[in-house]
């Protein structure tokens, strides 16, 4: 295992793509939360509480009004671990330096989740610094600690379903296209639909019934272990009761662990 | 020591039997050539024996499989793919990545760089690098361990003619070393002066297997010329021994039959010769007699002449 993680280390440092996409994250985390926490320092209304820090870690998307930009981005670096190996011929290089394909698969995890992990603490990092400069509320520890949980967990189980995307369609395009298209398109015509159906039905405001399926989409279920207020509240009177952070995070947990499972077993099965 | 043994491969793509039934042996201190049509399975048969694919057999090196290999890249040096790297992770990183994987040190990376003459190159990309260059940092990697087997699918291509030299006096060292070498190449005429072994498959099967001499020998295709002036006398004499006669002008194209038999039968008959040369096929022609039946992909009839 300590072998197919220094070989991991060394294709992950050798790597362009490794650099600029840290890089691209931190610089648009760095500035955005800059801009921001300056914009609120000069505001007449300046966000209470735990506000300022919310939207500084997570610029924005603490709101439900937009996506968790660094997720995105880091999310590439899962999609290339595996993605890579395919596009560029290297599977067959890789599996006969590291035969073991357990111990392989095992350390892409590994070496993703530790990247995309840390890449997420970074952010919260900046955010802290950021609000520091601008003299901004600084958050509760309850906060600090939850928000901390949640971007991390979130970031990390978003990267991890890019390599099971890629391990799983051993194509590194198809794997872009799925990571970006799922979370923002597929389910909201998911949801667009459960809604319309919802409306149309004879309960249209009670709990029960098809609008349950919504709480069980697993990245919109994920974002609400960053979330505070989400447009998810203006549904609540079609009956739509979101999961808390926790059952969020386990709803995108069990998902990404699917995903996982079902590329581990290709991946073992398959030629390579 | 490094003894391959490949027992009863087999690959199947839907109805398609990619490989049948293979079983062969690549001693220590020689080298192995793998000669069979496009499409015939070579490459599916080596990815079979470090079970890169999915199929039935076992491959042991030594008596071990692949996958029960520490550090394998220690054991078993292999070539498979073109250009099996990253094209913007330059050379020596590649290296570098494979050496950890195998706990292989630093300072074997440049010597193996400095072998294969891509010293002036290592820092460099290899998006830009041509094919051959490609191929030196293919067999680079699969040299890396110092291993006593090497598994190399067509290495030549792409390498210039002192590049193919290169190669040639590289594995006929390696293998007088005592490694085992089983390699693929669609030229014929080096892997003439190369094997000492031969696997040949067509379909997936298995054709012929052992020394390149006996193949050739084998072949139909090797005849003994004789000129003499009683053609008359000796053309019978030959029909009797069972063998094949065709007459090229003053010439009797003998096969099935020594240069011995014919003197013999010579003498038997009263006929006056000339002249007798015995002339082997070559590897070419014993290799596309062995194939003639067994090609995957056929192009449409064209003569030696090049006309359709």
């Amino acid at each position: 295992m300590i072998d197919a993680l220094r070989y991991e280390y060394i294709r992950l440092r050798t790597i362009r793509s490794t650099y600029w996409l840290i890089g691209l994250a931190m610089s648009f985390q760095l500035v955005m939360s800059l801009i921001i926490a300056w914009r609120m320092s000069v505001s007449t209304h300046p966000p209470k509480g735990n506000d300022a820090f919310d939207i500084l870690a997570t610029i924005g998307a603490s709101t439900g009004f937009a996506p968790l930009f660094i997720a995105y981005i880091i999310g590439l670096l899962g999609v290339f671990s595996t993605g890579h190996e395919y596009r560029h011929g290297m599977i067959r290089a890789t599996l006969t330096a590291l035969p073991n394909r357990s111990t392989v698969f095992v350390a892409k995890v590994v070496s993703t989740a530790l990247i995309a992990g840390l890449a997420a603490l970074a952010c919260i990092a900046i955010a802290l610094a950021s609000a520091l400069v601008f003299d901004l509320n600084m958050p509760s520890t309850d906060e600090l600690v939850n928000l901390t949980i949640g971007t991390v967990t979130f970031t990390t189980l978003f990267a991890l379903s890019g390599l099971a995307y890629a391990a799983i369609t051993r194509n590194q395009t198809a794997a872009v296209a799925l990571l970006m298209l799922v979370p923002t398109v597929v389910e909201q015509i998911i949801r667009a639909i459960v809604l319309a159906i919802k409306t149309s039905s004879d309960d249209p405001q009670g709990t029960t019934g098809i609008v349950k399926i919504l709480r069980f989409l697993p990245y919109d279920a994920g974002g609400k272990m960053y979330t505070r207020a989400t447009l998810d509240d203006l549904l609540s009177f079609l009956g739509y009761i979101p999961f808390g952070p926790l059952g969020g995070g386990i709803v995108m947990g069990v998902f990404v662990s699917a995903l996982l499972a079902i590329s581990y077993v290709l991946f073992i099965r398959r030629d390579a | 020591m490094a003894l391959i043994e490949a027992h009863a491969l087999g690959k199947s793509y839907g109805a398609n039997r990619a490989v049948d039934e293979l079983s062969f042996v690549v001693h220590p201190g020689s080298v192995t050539g793998f000669l069979g049509p496009n499409g015939s399975g070579k490459s599916t048969t080596m990815r079979l024996m470090l079970g890169l694919d999915r199929g039935d057999g076992r491959t042991t090196f030594d008596g071990k499989a692949f996958s029960e290999l520490e550090h394998p890249m220690r054991h078993v040096g292999t070539l498979l793919e073109a250009k099996p790297f990253h094209p913007t992770r330059k050379a020596r990183n590649h290296l570098r990545m494979l050496a950890a994987a195998n706990r292989i040190p630093t300072s074997r990376v440049d010597e193996v760089i400095e072998l294969v003459g891509l010293a002036s190159v290592s820092d460099g990309k290899p998006r830009k690098f041509s094919l051959g260059m490609g191929q030196r940092l293919g067999i680079a990697a699969a040299l890396l361990g110092d291993p006593d087997t090497l598994i190399l699918d067509e290495p030549s291509n792409g390498l210039d003619p002192q590049g193919i030299t290169w190669l040639r006096n590289l594995l006929k060292h390696l293998a007088g070393e005592g490694r085992s070498v089983f390699v693929s190449s669609h030229l014929l005429q080096e892997m003439a002066v190369l094997a000492d072994q031969l696997v040949v498959i067509g379909r997936g099967k298995m054709l012929a297997n052992g020394a390149v001499d006996d193949f050739i020998s084998h072949s139909s295709l090797g005849a003994v010329e004789v000129r003499s002036p009683d053609a008359n006398l000796l053309g019978p004499a030959l029909d009797a021994l069972g063998a094949t006669v065709t007459h090229d002008e003053a010439t009797l194209i003998v096969r099935g039959v020594t240069a011995e038999q014919i003197g013999d039968a010579a003498h038997d008959a009263g006929a006056r010769v000339h002249q007798l040369v015995t002339r082997a096929a070559t590897l070419e022609e014993a290799f596309l007699e062995a194939t003639g039946l067994s090609e995957e992909f056929r192009g449409s009839g064209v003569d030696e002449g090049g006309h359709a």
